[in-house]
């Protein structure tokens, strides 16, 4: 048999689409460096509007009409009023959104989340800002809501200072029934991350990303239990039957010898298996392997890993710029515009594209489609960086990049 | 395993697919005698947005691989077999060839290509390739076998299915039929052609390419003959090999076990005459229809698809074969089924 060439030479394998299709890509009227926020609405008048946070300011969010895939339109965009904030995370229900303002340093203002009413989405409304401003916080960096009552959030707190610089978001919770007048009910932060615990801090990590809370989620299916990231401090199952003593069922880390920052914690409840990710945040692959794994969750109290999601080879991405790992992956939320799977993760993995998974097999996850695109225009990472992924009911699939790309919109051909 | 981690979303054959071949990689084998125009047809796929990301496997059935030298620029991956017929003794090669692209794919080490097209040698058997990928489950679970695609040339096609017995059941084991030369051979000569063509193989779609160029959607896409309405207008078509086609057809819902075990005795008794069986089934407990495809002993893994592709939900089941009689098949199975109704 003659040798296997490459005809096409190194860099024609950069772009690549197995499996999903590409509908759409638009970069956001110049403005296409995405957070990790990204929510559908069906409006009152019917058109189907993803509501989509940015990386970092001068602007707040953005809402898309994706009612034709094929011919997404921008519907508005707003600005930040401070040039040091960013709204990284967003989460809506029903017509009420709620938005994650966090600022680069401690101390300034503001900071904190605001909810907006977006019933009419060219004119959102705010209702109330809650601050969460303090001399020790830079706000909030991630909130989940899907249930219209509570909202779950990585937030600082004027009266929280903690024992280390890193460490201070923990996890707060604010009912919200009266979205005008959001109450704090409950928080709870990692024993030794805040001046005064009888815990001694913890040990840092040798890239020391912090010891803070990221991902807050609840899912109405098991209002009692809060599945919470921790950085550098792995994940906790947390009891939240009392909101205002939350609890920790139980704990798992991968590091070290991983190299920390886990990201999120999502359970697959009729499975008994949980899927978490890690963030790679590091440029060029230095904190390689940033993973998916997958826990066996039979026994809440003892999470087992049994495996973890297949990368694509690290010498294949590693120079390609920027950085090349896993992040956010499509959650679940328990939302009529979201799809619901326990047998295929999608998450991405920034120059490592937007990857699905087959979990049929909890021990043997099978990739079965990847997408990564060409280098977006303007970026300054070199490659395309897929930040984060939302799946709507009618399995189109968004996915945004980091720094220019803006929105890619996909289906899924498998 | 699924026994811990159950997902109430799988049907009784795993995760439902929203096709037969699911994720796997689709592969397209095109067939056709010495000169029918196989490597024209490749050309101008590989030139279309279409045959963008193919990897292809060139079988050469002579000393100097020529038709590699004429693809190799246009193809994402040019992989040639060596000296022989796929169908005889480079059978393992093709399973290598397979094997290594797939590990060279994951390591990064070639193009991320998205398709598999093998060019036969003239004049291989295709049954032996589509075996392959029944018995080497490490490759049917890669690869799925999408297109069988025999071109013919419309100016001597009809004299070489008359006297070459390979070409005959390259025609007859075809999921679509490319007309080629029509240009040379003219209208007359093409009508006739196709006319026999649709008496050897009622099952396949057959296009005519233009100048060698087809639709490149036709190089890729299944010919879903089990859905649309061209089964039923199959009539038995009997060949002087004895190879014949027909369809049984149910409109109760099957029990696996029953038409299992009907394949499995047939399987055993007749399964070198066995040529190739595939259909859509009504499985008592499966929300979609259930895709089961057979060539001679071996059976694909069923696969469970979410939705039925039409109103009708008959189970529908073509069998391709070689000196069996329709009628003893259709007894088989109602005596199987009697069986299990009366145990």
């Amino acid at each position: 048999m003659a040798s296997v060439n490459s005809p096409l030479g190194p860099k024609a394998s950069e772009a690549t689409s197995w499996n999903f299709k590409l509908l759409a890509q638009h970069q956001l009227d110049g403005f296409g460096g995405m957070g990790e926020g990204m929510s559908v609405q069906i409006a009152k008048d019917g058109r189907r509007i993803i509501w989509l946070a940015h990386e970092s300011a001068p602007k707040n969010f953005t809402a898309v009409d994706v009612s034709d895939p094929r011919k997404p339109k921008v519907v508005v965009q707003t600005d930040l009023p401070q040039s040091f904030m960013r709204s990284n995370s967003l989460e809506l229900t029903g017509d009420i959104m709620a938005v994650a303002y966090q600022t680069q340093k401690v101390g300034q203002k503001p900071a904190g989340f605001e909810l907006f009413d977006v019933s009419v989405p060219e004119k959102p409304k705010s209702i109330s800002f809650t601050d969460c401003s303090g001399a020790n916080s830079r706000g909030v960096h991630a909130l989940w809501f899907c249930d219209g009552q509570y909202v779950h959030m990585a937030s600082g707190a004027p009266d929280f200072k903690p024992t280390h610089p890193l460490d201070d978001q923990f996890y707060r919770c604010f009912d919200v029934r009266n979205p005008s007048k959001p109450v704090e009910a409950g928080r709870w932060w990692m024993p030794g991350t805040r001046e005064g615990d009888s815990a001694k801090p913890p040990a840092r990590h040798k890239l020391d990303k912090g010891y803070r809370a990221h991902n807050t989620n609840v899912y109405p299916q098991r209002p009692d239990r809060l599945y919470l990231t921790y950085i550098d401090g792995g994940m906790y199952i947390m009891d939240i039957a009392d909101k205002s003593k939350p609890k920790p069922v139980s704990h798992w880390t991968n590091s070290p010898p991983y190299t920390g920052f886990m990201h999120t914690a999502m359970p697959l409840f009729d499975r008994n298996l949980m899927i978490v990710t890690d963030e790679s945040t590091e440029n060029n692959a230095l904190d390689w392997p940033k993973l998916i794994w997958i826990l066996d969750a039979r026994e809440e109290k003892n999470l087992m890993p049994i495996a973890t999601c297949p990368m694509p080879p690290v010498d294949a991405f590693s120079s390609r710029g920027g950085r090349f790992g896993a992040h956010n992956i499509h959650e679940n939320a328990k939302l009529p515009t979201a799809w619901q799977s326990d047998e295929i993760v999608i998450g991405t993995f920034f120059n490592g594209g937007l990857r699905a998974y087959d979990i049929s097999n909890a021990y043997q996850p099978k990739e079965v489609a990847a997408f990564v695109p060409p280098p977006p225009a303007g970026t300054p990472a070199g490659a395309v960086q897929l930040n984060d992924v939302f799946v709507d009911e009618r399995r189109i699939v968004y996915t945004v990049d980091r720094h220019t790309g803006g929105l890619y919109i996909l289906e899924m051909d498998f | 395993m699924n026994a811990l981690f159950p997902s109430p979303a799988a049907g009784q054959f795993g995760r439902r697919q929203r096709r037969e071949r699911g994720a796997r990689i689709p592969v397209t084998v095109v067939t056709g005698f010495l000169g029918a125009g196989k490597t024209t047809l490749l050309r101008h796929f590989l030139a279309t947005p279409e045959g963008h990301g193919t990897a292809l496997i060139v079988n050469e059935f002579g000393a100097v691989g020529i038709d590699d030298v004429l693809l190799r620029p246009s193809a994402d991956e040019t992989v040639l077999l060596g000296n022989g017929c796929l169908c005889c003794n480079t059978r393992s090669d093709l399973q290598n060839a397979l094997r290594r692209l797939v590990a060279e794919r994951e390591r990064g080490q070639i193009p991320d290509f998205c398709r598999i097209v093998i060019e036969t040698s003239g004049l291989a058997d295709p049954s032996p390739i589509l075996q392959t990928f029944a018995t080497d489950r490490a490759l049917g679970a890669e690869f799925h076998v999408e297109v069988v695609l025999t071109a013919i040339d419309a100016a001597n096609g009809k004299a070489t299915l008359d006297w070459s017995a390979e070409a005959r059941k390259q025609a007859i084991l075809a999921d679509r039929l490319v007309v080629t030369k029509s240009d040379i051979a003219g209208e007359a000569a093409t009508a006739g052609l196709i006319v026999h063509l649709r008496e050897l193989n009622p099952r396949a779609a057959i296009d005519v390419a233009v100048n060698g160029a087809l639709d490149p959607r036709q190089m890729v896409e299944p010919n879903d003959a089990l859905h649309g309405e061209r089964l039923g207008f199959i009539a038995e078509a009997a060949h002087s090999d004895g190879i014949g086609s027909f369809v049984i057809t149910d409109t109760a819902p099957m029990a696996w076990n029953a038409f299992a075990r009907a394949m499995e005795t047939l399987m055993a008794l007749r399964g070198p005459d066995l040529l190739r069986v595939k259909g859509l089934l009504n499985v008592e407990g499966c929300r979609g229809p259930v895709v089961v495809q057979f060539v001679q002993h071996l059976a694909h893994p069923p696969v469970e698809l979410e939705t039925w592709p039409d109103e009708n939900r008959e189970s529908r089941v073509v069998f391709i074969t070689r000196n069996i009689a329709e009628q003893a098949v259709k007894d088989l199975f109602a005596a199987v089924r009697g069986l299990r109704a009366s145990s």
